[in-house]
């Protein structure tokens, strides 16, 4: 028996660029980014050293979605992006509600928000030689009508699975920046394996908080460079300092082909491949040499049954941090160098545009991947002047490029050294 | 999930209240001692959740010499306890990831608060607690100005980062997965590593879970939400009548799984049958008899029956649980029930349920008093979590020789491969 076919079928983002994938579709393409000045609230004299990053402009909330109950619970932010987001793949998908009962959830969150401001509220302040148990139940209670105490990583999947009824797996995936990745990337596997027919498959996170951007800043991950102002987000760049932090969500719709076509749905695209490996070098920097990245690539392209030669276009991971967009290169040139394959491939890093989501950022790199698919429209990288040493790939520089893609990978990489790689075709009816 | 093709625990481990390793997990089981005690934290204290399951500071301690000191900086302890789980797994395995040629999988599972406690940040809390709260300004300045906060917080707050330090101890450079939320995690990282080993993509896949609960803020919650027990209780007693809620605990687990196939041991202990469901009635249980069944309870006793009732459709000799050996874990549950059903399969012996004495159900075989010798050879668990979600695990003890010769001829490439 032939394995069975998984597209994607609907799609929903919150990004800077606002809370839909269309808007940010057109304005990736039109090389704009959402990366704006930015300091923690509780610094009022604009003191705190990372100066810039990729909010979600609430301004931007549409008139349809102002009564979302995801804005009137008691959730984190990054909670309620997801869950605006799985609303929007799910009204993206033309599903009815009866139609995602068996529905598989698989979610990527990152580490919880703002807990100096939950501690705050649960220090007992007369406390000096530990916390007062039970005036920490009471401030605890307090911080629980607020929203944040009971916000574990959990908290999401289940959200979204009791909104929209889904009955299937919740499955919670904690990986670090490739978190989004692996949650689609598991739920390609369960629904090709025939354990779910369908999954709703994504992440959401925020970091823009004071203690989470002030150890990503004391780490050296977080650019503080005030040159290049809000431009400063340079994958493959030689002026790259550094990750530029953004906040959002994004889930998609990923089905049998069989019941996509059984419902007249029009995939967006098909994935075909998924791989994911361990650097085993350092917590805090991957391998000079790629070598995880490069097995994580191959272990998808093997997984996906197709040759490096037929890959059209990467979606890099391309953080604009030194060590990553120079070992990405490295990696790609190493999978893709037969034939020097490596030289006709378009690479395209998004976070210039939409910062990097951390746990969410596979899931809008993923769906601008499939849309590349759709279209034969490639997102630019933006903000690469000059290219660093080593770093020779064709990156889409400044602006989109328009050229057939048939197969395409989407890289994400994580923080204790794991990677993992989608492959996404075209989609055809019949191949 | 159902799985088609053999895949047997070839290695276990564990650092839990019970002690270092497996042989004092199974000696606490056998006789029926619990390692619950009193709740000690430098940071917190209280009168109403007065007991948790601790690993010893001894055992922390010898732990800790497995994990360069470089490494430590970045790890909360329950990571340094799933190295050493991880650890003791592969030996009893026979493996070394550093010298065989075999493809491995890493799949972890850490506990669901995993974020940055408070004992992480208490010192430096209480130095800027000022007379109206924190000062928010001071903490800042001295976080951003002074680096007084532990830049590390961010990596120790990570889920991943016991996947990323075991793969880094071990130099595992393979497939991977890192999962959360107790009995969810665990069997997420169970399902996706049988199905590696039945896809051949790796020959050995290494699951391990990890992590505690040692947090004012984290017990605070689980006591809102009814999980563990805030009226003082300093005994947990699942499907007790005179149960009073749950106790937490802490610890790591590990199990090392290859397929059957690839193995040529006397005797091996499959995994036979995974399933789940959001609810625990719509749960795919055994059809068929089961020898033993291990259960989590809640030891609140309306749940537990409520519990018992769906457990009397499953044939089983003899009921236990692992549960009041070590407090509910985060991050672990599952794994730690797996290992004790090896072991009881292996020897051949049921353990008792530590603390039982009024059954809440006379019509199910508890095991209760003393361990007792059994002819196993089927085993099931029932595990739940305290969202509802649940699920199922059967184990078959299986003589090497019905696994079947023409199956062996498989092994010989893979293992070269």
């Amino acid at each position: 028996m032939s394995a069975r076919r998984v597209v994607i079928t609907g799609m929903g983002a919150v990004t800077g660029f606002g809370f839909d994938w269309q808007s940010m579709w057109m304005q990736m393409l039109d090389g704009a980014h959402c990366i704006r000045p930015w300091q923690p609230e509780e610094i009022t004299d604009g003191s705190f050293p990372v100066r810039y990053a990729a909010a979600v402009d609430m301004g931007l909330l549409p008139a349809y979605l102002q009564e979302h109950p995801a804005w009137r619970l008691p959730l984190e932010k990054r909670s309620r992006y997801g869950w605006v987001a799985a609303t929007q793949a799910f009204s993206d998908s033309g599903l009815q509600a009866e139609q995602l009962r068996d529905a598989a959830v698989l979610c990527a969150s990152g580490a919880p928000q703002h807990m100096l401001a939950d501690m705050q509220l649960a220090l007992a302040d007369e406390a000096h030689a530990g916390a007062d148990w039970r005036h920490l139940m009471q401030r605890a209670a307090e911080v629980q009508a607020q929203g944040s105490l009971r916000q574990s990583n959990d908290r999401l999947a289940q959200v979204i699975a009791d909104d929209l009824g889904c009955e299937g797996p919740v499955i919670n995936i904690s990986s670090a920046c490739a978190g989004a990745a692996q949650a689609i990337g598991n739920a390609f596997q369960m629904i090709r394996r025939g354990e779910v027919e369908i999954a709703l498959a994504g992440g959401a996170d925020s970091v823009l908080n004071l203690d989470t951007m002030g150890a990503l800043y004391l780490l050296g991950a977080a650019s503080s460079e005030q040159r290049w102002g809000k431009d400063l987000c340079r994958p493959f760049d030689r002026d790259r300092s550094g990750l530029v932090a953004g906040e959002g969500g994004g889930f998609i719709v990923l089905e049998t082909l069989e019941r996509a076509l059984a419902r007249g749905a029009k995939p967006y695209a098909e994935i075909i491949g998924f791989g994911s490996s361990l650097d085993a070098y350092k917590v805090t920097a991957p391998d000079p040499q790629g070598r995880g990245a490069a097995f994580a690539m191959q272990a998808a392209l093997r997984d996906a049954g197709v040759e490096p030669e037929q890959v059209d276009m990467i979606n890099a991971h391309g953080t604009s941090t030194p060590l990553n967009d120079a070992t990405e290169t490295l990696a790609i040139k190493n999978v893709f160098s037969r034939g020097d394959h490596y030289q006709q491939l378009a690479v395209s890093a998004n976070k210039s545009q939409f910062g990097h989501l951390i746990a969410a950022a596979g899931a809008p790199e993923m769906m601008l991947t499939a849309l590349a698919c759709r279209d034969d429209r490639i997102t630019p990288t933006v903000n690469l002047h000059h290219p660093d040493n080593g770093c020779d790939l064709q990156y889409c520089a400044q602006q989109a490029v328009s050229r057939r893609v048939d197969l395409a990978l989407s890289n994400s990489f994580g923080f204790g050294g794991l990677n993992t790689s989608l492959v996404v075709r075209k989609y055809r009816e019949v191949l | 999930m159902r799985l088609d093709n053999s895949i047997s625990i070839a290695g276990t481990g564990c650092v839990l209240p019970s002690g270092l390793g497996v042989d004092a997990l199974w000696q606490a089981a056998r006789d029926g001692r619990s390692a619950i005690g009193p709740l000690r934290s430098a940071h917190f204290h209280s009168r109403r959740v007065v007991a948790f399951g601790h690993v010893a500071d001894e055992v922390h301690q010898q732990c800790r010499k497995e994990v360069a000191a470089n490494l430590q900086r970045y790890c909360p302890p329950s990571v340094i306890w799933g190295v050493n789980a991880v650890r003791q797994a592969l030996d009893e395995a026979g493996l070394e990831p550093r010298k065989d040629r075999l493809r491995y999988g890493l799949y972890c599972c850490q506990g669901g608060y995993t974020h940055p406690s408070l004992d992480s940040y208490a010192e430096l809390l209480h130095e800027c607690n000022g007379n109206n709260g924190l000062d928010i300004c001071r903490l800042a300045r001295r976080v951003l100005q002074e680096r007084a906060l532990d830049p590390f917080l961010v990596l120790k707050s990570l889920s991943n980062g016991l996947l990323g330090i075991v793969s880094l101890v071990n130099k595992f450079e393979c497939e991977c997965n890192a999962y959360m939320q107790g009995v969810a995690g665990n069997l997420a990282a169970l399902q996706e590593a049988s199905a590696a080993l039945q896809s051949y993509r790796i020959d050995v896949a290494v699951v391990v879970g990890a992590g505690s609960e040692l947090d004012g803020l984290a017990l605070s919650a689980l006591a809102q939400a009814g999980v563990i027990s805030s009226n003082g209780s300093s005994a947990f007693r699942p499907f007790d009548r005179e149960g009073s809620g749950g106790i937490a605990g802490e610890g790591a687990a590990a199990l090392v799984l290859r397929r059957s196939e690839d193995l040529w041991g006397a005797q091996q202990v499959c995994l036979t049958g995974l399933s789940a469901h959001a609810e625990l009635g719509k749960l795919r249980l055994p059809n068929k008899p089961v020898d033993l069944l291990l259960c989590g309870g809640t030891a609140i006793p309306k749940q537990d029956r409520q519990l018992s009732e769906t457990l009397a459709a499953i044939q089983t000799s003899h009921v236990s649980s692992g549960q009041p050996l070590t407090g509910i874990l985060s991050g672990a549950p599952s794994l730690v029930d797996l290992i004790l059903a090896c072991r009881a399969l292996q020897d051949q012996c049921v353990p008792p349920i530590a603390g039982l004495r009024q059954p809440i159900n006379e019509d199910l075989p508890f095991a209760m008093g003393a361990s007792r010798p059994a002819r196993l050879q089927r085993c099931a668990i029932v595990n739940r979590d305290d969202n509802g979600f649940s699920a199922c695990y059967q184990l078959e003890q299986r003589e090497a020789r019905t696994l079947g010769a023409d199956t062996a001829q498989f092994s010989q490439p893979t293992l070269q491969s």
